[in-house]
């Protein structure tokens, strides 16, 4: 076994490797950018210069000439799209801004025209020629701009429906003996997945494909359609690989429809390829936060009162926010706890989800915060979080399925020799080094939500799945693949699986880490509908159905199944009884306590999500601890992060090659959000500046050289019938305040605006 | 990018004169309607960008065959415009007798673009200013001369503070040069009258008033080889970057030391991430000679090399740092063995 | 200087001439934008498109493109080799890499044009029939990918990086493998698959 494929331990499944893994180390995995068309013509975007005003004229007679040019699509002649609503809204986009509407700019970088032509190449210089004159009003950055607007978020956006509050904060936090009361902030990122935010339109008749990397082909199916105007049956999304996510692929952006619209109108496959810092400005990102903490403690490190109050920044029309009090309010026993998250609107494109997007910045608040406060109550941090650890969530005393916060803090101090640590700050160093340890609780609500799939077994034993789920590097395909030879009991390698297509049965998005749970949920009801319709065949009789369902059906622990004589099914024997060649089962699965209209929402691309502190009667959550090492050069200040280790317990691990991997990578994510990760805004006209990756930095193989992972095993009956809490948003929660924890441990000084970078040191 | 005419340079000769066929249109170079290609690690990203509009480039890699050889001879040193980053960072005798050069060369960019990259193209790249590289901003003097400049009030965190003007405090983002400057490296060009040599350190030039016109190379012209006298063990480059790997340096310095009993005979101090050309800190290294190390004539040189830095509001740290790093950069060249 | 051009010029020289003999007569849309002789003024409009042939996995391919097109673009958008990915187009991410006469490069900075006459060696080419090369399986065996997109080029690159010498160590192979950005941030893994194809590598 190679450090990649962990022993598992009880509930965890096997580190097969993945499935899709031949075919990305030959290249022949297929992303939309590499999907042939016949004869394509490529687009090429123009987008604003300026982030408000107006468009007063377009001068096209120079890009027109360039030779292999075919068309150039502004708002004056563009096809018209009905409006996009957002996804909050019971629509599909992450943004209301419709670009190619009408001379308005809302944004930098928005989409001002299209130009179409025979080669890349020509369309690229014919955009580099195309002229445009503006009227150009003084836009609202960011928070410290004039012009912007506050209100709670509370009201105007449908998902925040709370402020978390319990007792009496104010009352609580003045008696308090201990008060720590301090600011934190975390900047604008984007997630720059490898591949682009490509789009390929090819109309077959009236029906469309879309080529395009999507974490949700139903949503993008079904918004697509709706701008369009057509039926949702005639649009079909493509996409089996998708080069990475990170939520920036979760809703429909306005490129799509809009290629749609011109392929529609030129006849002829459009393939749009934009170029990274379009990409900046054409889908979303995380936007820049603001935080206030009030911890009150008693002098034995006890929570009494605790307050919260966060603000985002959105766009002018949209009420984006991630509001990541729900989280922060619950994760500690505290009695009295307050919290408010407003909403700061400003001329920007409308931010949206990015890996955890509200635990990453409401948690570096946090857990930065607890560690502020162990050292003023002269505590071990780790001991503090014991002191204050919880079963139940303080705000609705709701219970957790399963905690296993302490559990994880216990193992990974051990690994990472937190015991070693001089507890003063400063005290530690290595030549031109100065050292500092650091930790950090991370969690991520364990959600579900309704998914379909069809499985077809051969009688050889041949299975195909079938579900429109994605493969986004999370190892989809690997663990549906897994559940599904596990609940037939055919060899792994007779199992086939197909995912990002959105002709298949419908899945929810790839996003809120609900994947595993929801698609092997209902792989594992559609292969019982299959064995049952076997044993039936071979027993027609109503026991013997019954000890089927009994022995095969939906259970926790499938392990479990051997020690209640569970022989094998004769699969010959049956498929003979049947007189049938192929056994072919579909269904749709919903989690407990999904609404009523869970189904129709499903194959409307629209997700009901069920999980999280939102479940009746109980709380769902993964946990995580996270301890760090840093060092800051004495020199140059340079800061770099040579250990990061993270225990986590997620309930069951189908595979523990897959989860280590999304955890290392969390892990990595987690460091680059402390220390590299920022997307500059130029104060003066509210536009991105290092708009590419030779400038907005992301970690480099260099930067970690060493991580380690540990998965405790957990397990939780009480969640969903795989028993799995997803984790792919788990392991880049907390670390950023972990090592702002260990800067402080390591120098003296407290950073609490992000990322820290070598000028923020003053040793 | 513009439509260009591609043509392959078969020898120096034809390079030049296919360089130079349109001298009057050619002004400055940076403008200039025709231009060479070597590795196209500049060339093609900036006409990617549009900030480079050549009618024709010329492809001077067939040229490699005589413009490439790296030959240390024991007392100097001549390096081939076209020889590969890569491959002089590896030399043996380079990493030995120079590793100042080994190191500038070895820390920069990554080992895809360092076996594209020549010598030659490397220390004639171009400005990272965000403002330079994104012809959606209209006030950029070294990009439209005249028009204003975006950065000086803009996000300027990777900018320079040494050798700016009232026009342009664009860095110089290169590695190579400050090694080549520190080392008194003398710089041959090839051009229509045949070959010149001069100082490496006239090459560049401040921005002052004209910050479109980078080095003092003619159209027609192209540098075929750099050559430095002398043995230069005792020397190091120490580069200060956020990231650990693949990143343009925030602060770094290039220094060469004769020591012999303990006195410093000869004391050569480049900067480099802090200045708008590779930057020779004369008067700070003058500071050097004949003396004896301590940490007081270091922290003492290190001021002295930035007693004319001029921060703005995103980079006033690079003055502290650049100092931090080259008190540091001394001290290593002073303690390394050799 | 012409008497010692490399054999790489004169095999271009020659196909350019016979191009450009037959390009005007029988194909009027296309043109030579390569002149034999950078002295001879370029007639043609440099916005036509230009035949070159591309050795690229062993076998020569002829295309009439854009001059501009980079080895990438004929790659992906010509030769429907889509192993190789754009990831940003400006040697930023390595995302690109191919071997160019056996030196690893980015591929979206090399014109196709100045890559006439060189061995193009792309991920399709590794695998010799249906065999993986030793730095796939161990891609495969360290798990060393998520989404995968980044994978053809830190393949390429890590290959290269073994047949140049710095695969020695941990620290080498972190820092010769830092000109291949993986979102997903798999790079101890692919420390892990570095070390363990190495030997084979040097083996064979």
């Amino acid at each position: 076994m190679t450090a990649a494929a962990p022993e598992p331990k009880a509930n965890m499944g096997r580190p097969v490797p993945r499935y899709d893994a031949t075919a990305k180390v030959t290249g022949r995995a297929t992303y939309a950018s590499d999907m042939p068309l016949d004869n394509p013509a490529y687009a090429f975007l123009v987008t604003s210069a300026i982030a408000k005003g107006r468009i007063d004229r377009f001068d096209l007679d120079d890009a027109r000439g360039v030779r292999g040019v075919i068309d150039i699509i502004t708002h004056e002649n563009a096809p018209k799209l009905k409006e996009a609503k957002l996804f909050s809204n019971g629509g599909y986009a992450g943004t209301t801004i419709q670009p190619l509407k009408s001379a308005e700019i809302a944004h930098d970088g928005q989409i001002i025209a299209v130009v179409i032509a025979e080669s890349y190449e020509a369309a690229r210089e014919a955009a580099s020629r195309v002229k445009v004159s503006y009227t150009a009003t003084a836009p609202s950055a960011s928070f410290e701009s004039a012009g912007t607007t506050t209100a709670a978020a509370k009201g105007q956006n449908a998902q925040f429906k709370e402020d978390p509050v319990v007792g009496d904060f104010a009352k609580a936090f003045e008696a308090a003996e201990v008060k720590l009361t301090a600011s934190y902030d975390t900047p604008t990122q984007h997630h720059n997945p490898m591949e682009l935010f490509t789009t390929s339109c090819a109309w077959m008749g009236d029906n469309l494909v879309v080529y395009e990397g999507s974490q949700y082909v139903y949503g993008l199916k079904n918004g697509v359609a709706e701008q369009l105007g057509i039926d949702a049956d005639k649009v079909r999304v493509v996409n089996p690989y998708v080069g990475g996510g990170f939520g920036s692929r979760g809703s429909m952006t306005p490129r799509t429809a809009i290629i749609a619209g011109i392929a529609k109108r030129l006849n002829r496959p459009i393939k749009l390829v934009p170029t990274r810092d379009q990409g900046f400005t054409i889908a979303t990102y995380r936007a820049e936060t603001r935080h206030e903490i009030k911890l009150g403690a008693s002098r034995d490190g006890k929570l009494v009162a605790l307050r919260h109050e966060g603000a985002e920044i959105s766009s002018r029309p949209d009420a984006y926010c991630v509001g990541g009090t729900k989280t922060t309010t619950r994760l500690y026993a505290c009695p009295n706890i307050e919290s408010l998250v407003s909403i700061v609107r400003a001329d920007r494109n409308t931010p949206g989800f990015m890996r955890s997007p509200p635990e990453v910045p409401y948690l570096f608040a946090l857990e930065s915060a607890m560690d502020e406060l162990a050292v003023k109550l002269n505590m071990d941090p780790v001991e503090l979080r014991r002191i204050n650890d919880t079963t139940t969530e303080p705000i609705g005393g709701k219970p957790y399925t399963s905690r296993s916060l302490m559990a994880c803090f216990d193992e990974a101090a051990k690994a990472f020799g937190w015991s070693q640590r001089s507890p003063q700050a400063r005290s530690m160093s290595d030549g031109d080094w100065l050292l500092g340890y650091g930790c950090a609780a991370t969690c991520y609500p364990t959600q579900m939500a309704p998914s379909a799939a069809r499985v077809r077994l051969q009688r050889d034993g041949r299975t195909r799945v079938e579900v429109a789920g994605h493969e986004i590097g999370t190892g989809a395909y690997t663990v549906i693949a897994q559940t599904a030879a596990e609940r037939l009991g055919v060899p792994l390698e007779k199992v086939a699986v197909f995912l990002g297509d959105s002709d298949l049965p419908p899945a929810p998005v790839a996003g809120g880490s609900n994947s595993t749970a929801s698609t092997c949920s209902v792989v594992m009801m559609v292969c019982d509908q299959i064995r049952q319709r076997l044993f039936k065949a071979v027993m027609p009789s109503d026991s013997i159905a019954d000890k089927a369902k009994e022995t095969v059906g939906i259970s926790p622990a499938p392990s479990t199944r051997a020690a209640k004589g569970d022989r094998p099914l004769d699969i010959e024997k049956a498929f003979d009884a049947l007189g049938v060649g192929v056994v072919e089962e579909y269904g749709e699965w919903k989690p407990e306590g999904a609404p009523l209209d869970s189904f129709r929402a499903l194959h409307a691309g629209q997700p009901r999500f069920v999980g999280g502190h939102q479940m009746k009667d109980k709380i769902a959550y993964a946990f995580g601890a996270e301890f760090v090492e840093v060092r800051v050069n004495r020199f140059t200040h340079e800061i770099r992060c040579p250990r990061l280790v993270g225990a986590f317990a997620a309930g069951r691990i189908i595979n523990p090659r897959t989860a280590r991997s999304q955890l290392m990578g969390g892990l990595i994510w987690g460091m680059s959000s402390a220390l590299l990760e920022a997307t500059e805004v130029d104060e003066r006209n509210a536009r991105y500046v290092n708009d590419n990756l030779a400038d907005y930095l992301v970690p480099v193989n260099a930067d970690v050289p060493g991580v380690e992972v540990i998965m405790l095993s957990e397990q939780d009956d009480h969640i969903n019938p795989v028993g799995a809490k997803g984790l792919g948003e788990l392991a880049n929660v907390g670390t950023n305040a972990a090592i702002c924890n260990a800067i402080y441990h390591a120098t003296g000084q407290r950073i609490r605006s992000l990322p820290v970078r070598l000028e923020n040191i003053e040793v | 990018m513009r439509s260009f005419s591609y043509r392959r340079a078969s020898d120096p000769d034809m390079a030049v004169r296919a360089l130079s066929a349109a001298a009057a249109a050619n002004n400055p170079l940076t403008k200039a309607t025709a231009q060479p290609l070597a590795g196209g690690t500049t060339l093609i990203d900036l006409m990617k960008l549009d900030v480079m509009r050549p009618a024709a480039v010329v492809d001077i890699n067939p040229l490699a065959h005589a413009w490439s050889a790296i030959e240390p001879d024991g007392e100097a040193l001549r390096l081939g415009a076209l020889a590969k980053m890569s491959d002089v960072a590896a030399h043996a005798e380079i990493r030995r007798s120079y590793p100042v050069i080994a190191d500038s060369l070895r820390l920069a960019a990554s080992a895809q673009l360092r076996n594209m990259a020549t010598l030659g193209g490397n220390v004639m790249q171009r400005t990272r200013c965000s403002y330079f590289r994104d012809v959606s901003y209209e006030n950029c003097n070294k990009r439209n001369p005249g028009s204003g400049c975006a950065a000086m009030d803009g996000v300027n965190r990777m900018h320079a503070v040494l050798g700016t003007s009232d026009q342009c405090i664009a860095t110089y983002p290169g590695d190579f040069a400050q090694a080549l400057i520190a080392l008194d490296a003398v710089v041959e060009i090839t051009g229509k009258a045949g070959t010149r040599s001069m100082p490496f350190a006239q090459l560049h030039k401040a921005p002052g008033s004209t910050p479109e016109i980078e080095t003092t190379l003619q159209p027609g012209e192209l540098i075929s080889a750099f050559s430095i006298q002398g043995r230069w063990p005792r020397s190091v480059y120490l580069k200060a970057r956020d990231r650990q790997s693949y990143e343009f340096a925030l602060s770094s310095a290039a220094v060469a030391l004769d020591v012999q009993d303990g006195t410093i005979r000869d004391a050569r101090v480049a900067l480099g991430g802090v200045a708008t050309v590779p930057w020779r800190a004369r008067e700070a290294e003058a500071l050097l000679k004949g003396e004896k190390f301590d940490e007081a004539l270091a922290q003492r040189v290190a001021h002295a090399a930035f007693a004319d830095a001029r921060g703005r509001r995103h980079n006033s740290f690079k003055i502290g740092l650049g100092r931090r790093v080259v008190a540091r950069a001394l001290q290593q060249a002073v303690t390394m063995e050799i | 200087m012409s008497d010692k051009s490399s054999s790489r010029t004169s095999t271009f020289d020659r196909r350019a001439f016979m191009a450009g003999a037959a390009g005007s007569a029988l194909v009027p849309m296309t043109a030579r934008a390569v002149a034999q002789d950078a002295n001879e003024p370029v007639a043609q409009d440099p916005s036509l498109p230009v035949e070159v042939t591309l050795r690229v996995n062993g076998k020569d391919k002829r295309l009439r493109i854009d001059a501009r097109t980079t080895v990438l673009d004929a790659l992906r958008e010509h030769l429907k080799l889509t192993g190789s990915k754009k990831g940003c187009d400006h040697g930023q991410c390595g995302a690109c890499t191919v071997l160019i006469d056996d030196r690893r490069v980015v591929s979206c900075l090399t014109l196709a044009l100045a890559a006439e006459g060189q061995e193009i060696t792309t991920i399709e080419g590794l695998a010799t029939d249906d065999r993986l090369h030793p730095m796939q399986q161990a891609f495969i065996d360290n798990d060393a990918f998520q989404c995968g997109y980044c994978t053809p080029g830190q393949i390429m690159s890590a290959v290269a990086c073994v047949k140049e010498g710095h695969a020695g160590n941990e620290a080498d192979i972190r820092e010769y493998m830092s000109g291949n950005i993986c979102r997903c941030a798999a790079y101890p893994n692919i420390v892990a698959a570095v070390k363990q194809a190495a030997p084979e590598i040097m083996k064979g």
